[in-house]
């Protein structure tokens, strides 16, 4: 493949990273803390925990659903994983425990939309409140905190400088990348968004593979809630309120349509990188908290009108 | 009679990245009468269409609506100069009413009466719409969704529309595709009425039949260019079809019976509560076996009852020799099974994806090792059917979004033929196709039968049924009403059987 | 349409600048940044204002930064660590959470800015266990406060009768410091029961549901005490809802404007004030003194006071 080709197939993801370099241009030009390499470090660090739910998120986007339990299933991770810490589980089988409570609770959502033919935003709706309810009885409304060094070191431990959250972060996205483009899960995952029907009558088991997906999503976000927890030193029942929001803002910014079967997780990763440097740059900037939020409102905005534009523009 | 053309075309030329889609295009149409468009799909028809309709903007030539020249620039422009076009994909609200829908954005309201404007004046708007479809000799009930009403009347719902935007130019893209044959025969007695009160009609048809009955006369376009304009008096089909694909075709269905193997799938006593009921027939390798029946008859119903789609109440089915329990398509596939489904868009291709992508779907497991999916292999296969079937696309990797019809369903074949299937299932293998793509299916099904595959070929084209068939199946309300081999099979015996007649 | 993103990018790059546009160039001065928990509550409107004037006087460059919701730790550790990247002189919390905040404190100490802690307590262990340390503590004794208001229950109701409690968020030390001080005052009162002590939030709307909930359950209540305002303002509509206005004690904390006039309408007994503008204003003070070079100390009380019909028209903050 020619790389004139591989730009005009690929076009919408050099756009959002257009996007995000004049983005980082104007931060530079009006802040001088904003281009250090320490900065740098912290924006990606910052970007962790929404980059890997989001990594998720583009799974379900691309299969025309959406996940709105991500945050509550992040904060029911979070808790569970945390309280066998405090029992003195090894942190080895905690982890696992947590990532397997998300993927629990997403295959929960899988099973209710593929086959119990809940509509998505019904099924995840319910989740999102039954996993709250869940982590709040869970704790009795307490956060659990206080954990190990080895534990802490997922979030405070550095590996040739770069934050571990980071090398976690990059780990998912290489990985999700290689997923979607090389396995048949991936395959499937754009099938199934593009044409469902099609897609089951080419003998495809669309129930396993969605309930699969949903898990994925679901495991995610207990991975992201691993990284939470370590970062906070404490697992909050109320944790991850509105992450879906930023999650499903980063994979549409990214490029993935809400219509399923188009998009790819590299934009995902550029689009939660678009949010994170915006709310550092806009925090250096000392921009209030209020401004900040119509400024990233406007930026979810005008890149979805682009795409579009950029969609007709090719037809 | 000779009389001023309602409309010309001088010269259109219409371009696409890479490729010339109309090159210097003349066209004209007279008032009143029925203007037969022709061509293999990717000819053109459908971007002269677009052009008029307002969708594309042409790159050169003019167009003259009685004798002055326009532009038309949007949908919008375009109806305000009286061109209406029925589209084979309806444009309909499916959950208002007929009525509602004629009149989507221009409700009448009670006037005159202050606040009232906003308020639908809806005894109004029942009344012109009943009116409406009365003058075009349909009478159906106004106020029904029309998700409801039929495929033809919904159609007809369309073209009151279209007449009730004082639409002098009416487009109708295939309009009978979707049709029965005793709609097709009232659709062309509305036609013959809209004739009679002055309004033109551009018609575009693949159904050489059809054109001899209702057209005037027909222009045939080929790779973007007007081959000529005949008047339908003159022409004769084979003169037609040799404009149309620029060579000979000796025969319009080139039949060559294979020998007929062992019996590789039996059906016994099949029921599905109130669609299905006591079917039973058997098909051998080598064979096609022709479905034909009118809509609704239950055809498709079976294949999907076959293929594992939909549950079956009672009865067997025998894959080569064993009864088998078909849950899902997976196991169906399996089994050697493929199902050509009668709408691509909607079943048999996942639009966004490629050429290659499609046409592997079905057999990735077959290309993967460990959940990855050897893209290598994947070309191979993919390359090979492209070459074979001669599949016209810019690479493997062209979306099948922007193939033509008869491409995308020679994309739709090649999955069935990467899978292995032998038992091949083809619900209307050739609606919306061009001639040129029509012969080329029919030749493949010739070379699968050859190498011992067998097919079920459901479809409304008679000619078509009658011509390709080994042994043709009847259906009506769900239940077969009458079996012919192809020697004693004729139109009118097969339509009798499919409107429910025993003998 | 690409006109249409031009004049958008445009307006975004306009409003970015017009928000930046009081930031004072970097002068010399020291620049202390004042991070609270959010933005959308008085309490912490007042704290911004006492800190703002202390800093005019002082001849301090001021950042104030919240996050959008009061509860959401992360979103603050962020906001803290983007600061640090920023290198301001001295950082101002009130932290969102207590434990929570302890991270984000190592790394201010990291990069050495001196951190002084508003109104909300840090958690002692976590800290020690961190090896994280801060400058000083100035809040008012909310424990003191929730006693005060514990004994005006016991006196107004006669030292008999049934009580509630709205909590704040379980963990939060204000909260739990506020409720501790009550529950110390009225075990006193061996006649008063308390009948029931649920969370609202710190909301409103959650008071005015979470207290209807109760009144269902225990329709003899005659007293509340809610831990914040916000709460207790929530509940008196839910007093009148159920047409029992005038027959249950109501005493709040925080002393919002809108919980004195709800005093002076007797709609509530009583509500504790706390003077946030005084924290503020310390904080600041604090902050240029350390940056100066000099001590301060690590512990300082910021008044607290019983606000009632008697004094709600004349005490201001």
């Amino acid at each position: 493949m020619t790389l004139k080709t591989y730009v005009a197939q690929h076009g919408r993801q050099f756009g959002t990273l257009v996007g995000l370099l004049v983005l980082c241009a104007v931060m530079w030009i009006l802040t001088p803390h904003f281009l250090t390499i320490s900065n740098l470090l912290n924006i990606a660090e910052q970007t962790a925990i929404i980059a890997i739910i989001a990594a998720g998120m583009t799974f379900v986007i691309l299969t025309a659903g959406i996940d709105l339990s991500v945050g509550s299933v992040l904060a029911f991770s979070g808790v569970v994983m945390a309280s066998l810490l405090q029992k003195g589980a090894p942190v080895g089988v905690a982890l696992a425990v947590g990532v397997l409570a998300g993927f629990g609770c997403g295959t929960i959502n899988g099973l209710l939309i593929s086959v119990g033919r809940l509509p998505p935003f019904i099924a995840t709706l319910g989740m999102m409140s039954v996993a709250r309810g869940g982590s709040l009885l869970f704790t009795e409304g307490r956060p659990i905190s206080g954990f190990s060094e080895s534990f802490r070191y997922l979030a405070t431990g550095r590996v040739v400088g770069v934050p571990m959250p980071v090398l976690v972060m990059l780990t998912v996205f290489f990985t999700a990348w290689f997923v979607l483009t090389k396995t048949k899960l991936g395959r499937y995952t754009y099938a199934i968004g593009g044409n469902e029907e099609a897609t089951i009558l080419s003998g495809i088991n669309v129930r396993l593979y969605k309930t699969l997906i949903y898990g994925i999503c679901g495991g995610l976000a207990g991975l992201a809630a691993i990284l939470l927890t370590a970062r906070l030193n404490s697992a909050q029942p109320i944790a991850g309120m509105m992450y879906e929001l930023d999650a499903i803002a980063a994979t549409v910014i990214g490029g993935t349509s809400l219509m399923g079967g188009e998009g790819n997780v590299f934009g995902t990763l550029v689009g939660a990188l678009i949010i994170g440097v915006l709310r550092n740059g806009l925090t250096l900037l000392n921009i209030s908290s209020f401004a900040q939020q119509i400024i990233i409102g406007l930026v979810i905005i005008v890149a979805v009108l682009l795409d579009m534009t950029l969609k007709k523009g090719r037809r | 009679m000779e009389t001023e053309p309602v409309l010309q075309m001088r010269n259109i030329r219409k371009t696409f990245p890479g490729v010339i889609a109309l090159d210097d295009v003349s066209f004209d149409l007279r008032r009143g009468e029925v203007h037969i468009l022709l061509g293999e799909n990717g000819a053109g028809k459908s971007t002269l269409m677009k052009i008029l309709s307002g969708a594309y903007e042409r790159d050169g030539g003019e167009v003259l609506i009685d004798g002055r020249e326009v532009e038309i620039g949007n949908p919008r422009r375009s109806q305000s100069l009286g061109i209406g076009i029925i589209y084979q994909e309806l444009n309909l609200v499916p959950h208002l009413s007929a009525a509602e829908n004629i009149y989507l954005g221009r409700e009448p309201s009670r006037a005159g009466l202050p606040f009232l404007p906003f308020i639908v004046d809806r005894k109004a708007m029942n009344g012109s719409a009943r009116e409406l479809l009365a003058g075009l000799g349909v009478n159906l009930d106004v106020r029904r969704p029309v998700g409801e009403l039929s495929i033809a009347e919904q159609q007809m719902v369309e073209i009151a529309k279209a007449v009730s935007l004082d639409a002098r130019i009416l487009i109708m893209d295939e309009p009978t595709a979707v049709l029965t044959e005793r709609e097709i025969r009232e659709l062309f007695a509305r036609i013959r009425r809209l004739k009679a009160d002055g309004v033109s009609i551009i018609y575009i048809s693949h159904r050489m039949e059809e054109l001899f009955e209702i057209g005037d006369r027909v222009t045939v376009l080929r790779d973007g260019s007007v081959v000529g304009t005949r008047d339908i008096a003159g022409a004769t089909k084979p003169e037609l079809i040799r404009m149309m694909v620029n060579r000979e075709l000796t025969q319009q269905f080139p039949k060559v019976a294979a020998p007929r193997g062992k019996e590789v799938l039996r059906v016994e006593g099949l029921n599905r509560a109130g669609v299905l009921t006591d079917i039973s027939f058997s098909l051998c390798e080598g064979e096609i076996l022709g479905v034909a029946g009118l809509l609704g008859s239950g055809r498709t119903e079976l294949a999907r009852a076959i293929f594992g789609l939909d549950r079956i109440d009672s009865g067997g089915i025998h894959i080569k020799g064993r009864l088998q329990r078909i849950a899902s398509p997976r196991r169906a596939i399996n089994l050697g099974l493929g199902f050509l489904t009668e709408d691509r868009k909607t079943q048999g291709l996942v639009l966004p994806l490629s050429v290659r992508e499609n046409i592997c779907l079905p057999s990735v497991d077959a290309f993967s090792r460990m959940g990855v999916v050897s893209r290598r292999r994947e070309a191979e296969a993919a390359a090979k059917y492209r070459k074979d079937l001669r599949i016209k696309t810019t690479g493997l990797e062209q979306r099948v979004v922007n193939l033509s019809g008869g491409n995308q369903q020679k994309v739709v074949l090649s999955k069935w033929l990467v899978s292995r299937g032998d038992i091949l299932i083809f619900d209307e293998p050739t609606r919306g196709i061009d001639v040129g793509s029509k012969a080329e299916i029919y030749e493949l099904m010739n070379k699968l039968t050859a190498a011992g595959a067998a097919i079920i070929m459901i479809s409304s084209d008679l000619p078509e049924v009658l011509g390709m068939s080994d042994r043709i199946l009847v259906m009506h309300q769900g239940r077969i009403n009458g079996e012919f081999s192809a020697a004693e099979a004729t139109q009118e015996k097969i339509l009798h059987r499919a409107l429910g007649d025993t003998e | 349409m690409k006109k249409l993103f031009v004049i958008i990018l445009g307006m975004m790059l306009a409003l970015i600048a017009a928000c930046n546009r009081d930031q004072t160039a970097s002068d010399g001065r020291p620049t202390v940044a004042l991070v609270v928990k959010t933005l959308n509550n008085p309490f912490f409107n007042d704290m911004q204002k006492g800190a703002e004037e202390a800093a005019r006087r002082l001849g301090v460059n001021l950042l104030v930064q919240a996050a959008e919701r009061e509860v959401d730790v992360e979103k603050q550790m962020q906001i803290i660590e983007n600061l640090i990247q920023s290198r301001v002189s001295a950082l101002v919390i009130t932290p969102s959470g207590s434990k929570e905040i302890v991270p984000a404190i190592v790394k201010a100490n990291q990069a050495g800015i001196p951190v002084i802690i508003l109104d909300t307590r840090v958690n002692e262990e976590a800290l020690a266990a961190a090896g994280g340390k801060v400058a000083a503590f100035i809040g008012s004794d909310n424990q003191e406060g929730g006693r005060l208001a514990g004994e005006l229950m016991v006196k107004a109701l006669g030292g008999r009768g049934q009580v509630a409690i709205l909590e704040g968020i379980p963990g939060h030390e204000t909260g739990d410091s506020r409720m501790k001080g009550f529950r110390q005052a009225v075990s006193a009162a061996p006649d008063i029961q308390i009948v029931s002590s649920q969370t609202a939030n710190w909301e409103r709307d959650r008071g005015y549901n979470v207290f209807q909930n109760m009144l269902q359950a225990q329709p003899r209540i005659q007293g509340l005490f809610a831990c914040s305002d916000l709460m207790a303002l929530g509940a008196v509509e839910a007093i009148r809802a159920a047409g029992k206005t005038g027959s249950i004690v109501v005493i709040g904390f925080d002393a919002f404007s809108e919980a004195r006039e709800a005093v002076r309408n007797g709609l509530m007994l009583a509500t504790v004030a706390q003077f946030p503008s005084e924290m503020g204003r310390q904080g600041v003070e604090s902050a240029a003194l350390l940056l100066k070079g000099e001590q301060i100390q690590p512990e300082m009380t910021v008044r607290i006071e019983l606000i009632t019909r008697g004094n709600a028209e004349g005490s201001s903050q």
